[in-house]
């Protein structure tokens, strides 16, 4: 094995698992706060995306402000969602069922309306999906690699002060573990719940604004890249938002680093394998600790 | 004339897809949605069998059933321990797992699909012939589930899932009932799978993701979850309501994301206006 492909290798994988990140961290945060499992963040995702494509290419906006409408829009669509949907579900002790199947066929109905309005060719935010590269140590690094994981590193860390050291993070967390105790101390419930979406809402966004420079996309994408940010989530620990993010970035690196192992048209198998491990043998999610004992326990 | 009949071949399948997945999500309470993966085993079995073998067409059926039960227990045995939410999120990595290794496997003809499966009826009435078959075998399926859930296994069916723990408690094993409801529905499913095969003469993975999780989903849940007849009633409608834009003449591009745009308003619509479905006073005018 050439140790510079390795590296390579590597480097592309963490950048790459920038944008997961994100949908992974959203996802997350939605089922610690919301208490559900938010497969309508597809459709969300794809608000995103093609709010900034029209914003970008057919208004000709610079892309902050783009970037802008597009958060706009996942925003209010979010609200909707969770006003109009969610909460009249919740108000009607709907099954875990129901929210699935409301979430999926939203995001499914989405991805129609888009199909619908912009075709299934594949589209990119940017013309070109190619960034200015730069030789490191021989390793090539892109500029889109620099401003993803940059974007995503700033974003995380303002993450978790907001979730630790605002009073608006921490009443979510309040929230999370204990809502009827919650609901006791005055705190708004539901207005909470806004509130993670609309935190979720700009995690997407950016990620699809990462997203959307570097691959080509079609309405449906988003829905199939859903099953990584589910088993992120479950492999991180189910309400720990950073256990998801870093649960992605392994799941990225282990699938891009499979390469050396197992032919190229397998690496997407590794996910289905990883779902169903973690949901067997780790369904509280996966700490080394725990392997540990495990292993301990094995052996005695 | 042939396109209804077509559309009758279509219902026969899919009334035997949404009545045996009833019995697994309706009555059983399991929430899996890996339903057309046992659909695609089904048609794949059929399809391999069918060009590599010359068998006699009943007993490929019978070799598909068998084998969509046997990869029902695949997911079914280590996964039943868990349920709802977790049994959920894994029968769907079983199902698009299950796709993926058939997209890269040489004899399933991979991404592009199984074509050139050989012809079993010929002649000028073939269509009208699958229509019949289809639509007896949809009644076959629907009145063996109907008979087991109104015999003593059905009284068991219905206290396991009202309260697994009480029914546990009772020393009846609800294990053992899961795997039974879950390799019937399953079975079921890859009969659907090999009249499929042998009428279009073609599979591809494509047919059998999300989206068709989300079709029979669909049927169940617009006909009425856990009655009988609601899965026959939501198959018929959901099959002739988009019939209705397909006079239209609109290009596949449009034809295509229409209908799933009509599926999926419909399911909002009966999950906020109707959740229990249409056959909900029925039910009650029969109870």
């Amino acid at each position: 094995m050439n140790f510079s492909i390795f590296l390579q290798i590597l480097w592309t994988g963490i950048a790459v698992s920038s944008y997961v990140v994100l949908f992974s961290v959203a996802f997350s945060l939605i089922l610690k706060v919301v208490k559900i499992w938010n497969f309508a963040q597809a459709g969300l995702m794809c608000i995103a995306f093609y709010a900034m494509y029209v914003g970008f290419n057919y208004w000709a906006l610079p892309k902050p402000l783009s970037f802008l409408l597009g958060y706009l829009l996942t925003l209010g669509a979010s609200w909707l969602l969770h006003h109009f949907g969610i909460e009249k579900l919740r108000q009607r002790n709907s099954t875990s069922l129901t929210f699935f199947i409301f979430t999926l066929v939203l995001s499914e109905m989405m991805t129609y309306v888009f199909a619908l309005a912009f075709g299934t060719e594949p589209l990119s935010l940017t013309k070109s999906i190619m960034s200015p590269v730069h030789m490191v140590g021989g390793i090539v690094i892109s500029e889109w690699d620099i401003q993803a994981l940059a974007m995503t590193s700033v974003v995380l860390v303002l993450l978790h002060v907001f979730m630790n050291r605002t009073k608006l993070g921490q009443f979510m967390s309040a929230a999370a573990d204990n809502p009827s105790l919650a609901r006791l101390y005055g705190i708004n419930v539901p207005r909470l719940h806004v509130y993670a979406f609309a935190v979720a809402a700009l995690l997407m966004t950016l990620g699809m604004y990462l997203f959307g420079q570097k691959v080509s996309m079609i309405p449906n994408t988003p829905l199939q890249m859903m099953l990584f940010a589910v088993i992120a989530t479950l492999l991180g620990g189910m309400g720990n938002v950073f256990g998801a993010a870093w649960a992605a970035v392994a799941l990225s690196l282990l699938q891009a680093l499979s390469i050396f192992v197992i032919p190229s048209q397998w690496q997407s198998l590794i996910l289905y394998v990883f779902l169903f491990v973690t949901i067997l043998f780790f369904p509280q999610g996966f700490s080394v600790q725990k392997l540990m004992a495990w292993i301990g326990g094995k052996k005695a | 004339m042939e396109y209804i009949i077509s559309v009758l071949v279509l219902m026969g399948i899919y009334v035997i897809l949404s009545t045996s997945f009833n019995l697994i999500i309706g009555y059983g309470g399991l929430i899996s949605i890996a339903h057309p993966i046992f659909f695609a085993i089904g048609a794949y079995t059929t399809g391999v069998i069918a060009i590599h073998w010359d068998l006699f067409a009943p007993l490929t059926l019978l070799i598909a059933v068998a084998v969509a039960v046997i990869f029902s227990l695949m997911l079914s045995l280590p996964s039943l321990r868990i349920s709802g939410d977790y049994l959920l999120i894994t029968s769907i990595g079983f199902q698009l797992g299950l796709l993926e290794v058939i997209k890269h496997l040489g004899w399933t003809g991979g991404a592009s699909g199984l074509g050139n499966i050989p012809n079993i009826i010929d002649g000028a009435n073939r269509s009208e012939m699958f229509a019949l078959i289809s639509i007896g075998l949809a009644c076959l399926v629907f009145l063996m589930i109907r008979w087991l859930l109104k015999g003593p296994y059905g009284l068991l069916i219905s206290a396991m899932r009202d309260d697994e723990v009480a029914f546990s408690a009772m020393g009846r094993n609800a294990m053992a009932i899961k795997l039974v409801i879950f390799a019937i529905g399953s079975g079921c499913a890859g009969l659907a799978g090999g009249l499929y095969a042998y009428y279009y003469q073609y599979v591809s993975p494509e047919q059998f993701e999300i989206l068709q999780s989300s079709m029979i989903l669909t049927m169940v849940v617009v006909g009425g979850m856990g009655s009988q007849w609601g899965p026959v009633v939501g198959a018929v409608l959901l099959l002739f309501l988009p019939q209705a834009i397909g006079f239209m003449n609109f290009p596949p591009s449009v034809m295509g994301p229409l209908q799933g745009l009509i599926y999926s308003v419909l399911v909002i619509a009966f999950l906020f206006l109707r959740p229990q479905g249409l056959t909900f006073s029925l039910k009650k005018g029969s109870q």
